[in-house]
């Protein structure tokens, strides 16, 4: 068997992107929103594009968030949060009204600052250079500061807690996230062209 | 630093890639024309999006459409903007899951209900793209047109900007029907007039035909992405040439490793 990705489907990814990405790589892609095919998943991907409170209602209502925290927390099982999947790992968010998450990375999720729109527009869309943090997996043979596609109005900011990556739109925020088996990016590396890529290899290998 | 766009626009119509000139459309070739001429596994890495549009007068988003739409984004792995007749949450939907990372809207942009309001409850306003096309007429100056240019918004340029500014959208694509398809180069005027205050991302398109006038684009400071859709003048290197002379000029593109792609190719050759 190639090396077996679950994509978790809740109905609101760009799935379509991610398997093909993953599938370039050489993987045998799960989409799947079965609690007992997560559970034992040994990787795990968790994309998302669109609102955190629809997408966290989604996944409580089909159980799925309890089937995340079985296969990350009890079974280790690597799960990469991809943009909204990043955030939903979050332990909240103010995006349309407050949110709680499913609190595998403890920071929370707000809105960018607009105190300098005119020079650093929200949505923050496009290619922006990542400053990775040390000892990364994620960003192991990439060169410090990689373009990498982001699309979002939300963000997490950088307090120390885990191997953190920034960028910066009027402010720094996190651009990735990674401890022990747990991986997010804000960006897109399904659609961060080969820099994309190589950061995929190095969350599988 | 966020870097600059090139956008490449693919138009659709009715099983066809299509040339426009000033919106009117000429067939170029089918889906296997466009493969042959344009292998977007490795021309995408000449671009920073891709924006495919439906544009058939007719029937819009047919099985036919999204399977175009997942062919070409099978494996191109870059950032992909699709609209074209999407009215309702459903159709955004269906684009989102073929491939599209972001809906375009066009003529749902002046109906009067609460769709943008819904369409961003649902996928976030940073996934909507607020698609405007305009046209110039000697009596009232700009005109704001929808139904692929063929009906006037009854609505001035400037109330349309102001509105939009209120709306929940993500980015603007600002395209000029005069210009399309000319060569004349982007329509600044036109852009000159966006409120002082509109923050929101901008993508300018039609006029641009080759490299000079992308670059000209990218010098207008209001400006995020240039966008261009002439299929002709970007066949075979076209596009990969236009991206090293923009680089050469100083225009802040992403960078990535060009040749690397073949490498990631079954990389991940560990069984479980």
């Amino acid at each position: 068997m190639k090396r077996t990705v679950t994509v978790i489907d809740y109905g609101m990814g760009n799935i379509w992107s991610v398997k093909s990405a993953l599938e370039y790589l050489g993987c045998a892609v799960i989409i799947t929103d079965d609690n007992a095919v997560i559970k034992d998943s040994k990787y795990l991907v968790l994309p998302g594009v669109g609102s955190f409170r629809k997408a966290m209602v989604s996944l409580c209502n089909s159980k799925l968030d309890k089937a995340i925290l079985d296969a990350t927390l009890k079974n280790k099982s690597k799960i990469l949060g991809i943009c909204l999947g990043m955030q939903l790992m979050g332990t909240k968010s103010s995006e349309d009204g407050e949110t709680d998450g499913l609190g595998l990375i403890p920071k929370t999720v707000e809105k960018f600052k607009e105190s300098n729109q005119k020079i650093y527009k929200i949505p923050h869309i496009g290619f922006n250079s990542v400053k990775s943090g040390t000892n990364s997996i994620l960003f192991k043979d990439l060169a410090d500061q990689s373009d990498f596609y982001f699309v979002h109005s939300y963000r997490m900011l950088s307090d120390g807690n885990g191997i953190e990556a920034t960028a910066v739109n009027g402010e720094v925020f996190l651009a990735a996230y990674e401890k022990e088996n747990i991986f997010a990016t804000q960006f897109h590396p399904e659609k961060s062209q080969t820099n994309g890529l190589a950061l995929l290899k190095n969350f599988l290998c | 630093m966020l870097k600059k766009r090139l956008i490449f626009i693919l138009l659709y119509c009715d099983g066809y890639f299509m040339l426009s000139r000033n919106f009117r459309l000429q067939r170029v070739g089918d889906l296997n024309w466009l493969i042959s001429n344009y292998d977007f596994s490795h021309i995408s890495f000449f671009i920073d999006e891709l924006i495919i549009l439906d544009v058939s007068r007719n029937e819009k988003q047919t099985k036919q459409f999204i399977d175009t739409l997942k062919t070409i984004s099978y494996k191109c792995f870059v950032p992909i903007a699709s609209g074209g007749g999407v009215h309702s949450i459903s159709n955004a939907k269906i684009l989102l899951r073929s491939g599209a990372d972001k809906v375009i809207i066009n003529s749902s942009l002046f109906a009067k209900s609460d769709f943008l309001v819904n369409l961003s409850k649902e996928f976030g306003n940073q996934s909507i793209i607020a698609s405007v096309d305009v046209k110039k007429s000697s009596e009232h100056g700009y005109q704001v047109v929808k139904k692929s240019g063929s009906e006037i918004v009854n609505a001035s340029l400037t109330e349309i900007f102001n509105n939009l500014m209120q709306s929940p959208i993500g980015e603007l694509y600002l395209n000029s029907i005069d210009n399309d398809g000319t060569g004349d180069g982007y329509d600044f005027n036109l852009i000159s007039l966006l409120p002082k205050n509109f923050h929101k991302p901008l993508i300018i398109a039609g006029g641009a035909d080759n490299s000079n006038r992308l670059f000209e684009g990218f010098k207008n400071p209001s400006v995020d992405a240039v966008a261009t859709a002439h299929l002709f003048n970007f066949i075979g290197d076209g596009l990969k040439s236009a991206r090293n002379k923009l680089i050469e000029s100083g225009v802040p593109l992403p960078i990535w490793d060009l040749d690397a792609i073949d490498c990631y190719k079954d990389i991940v050759n560990t069984y479980d």
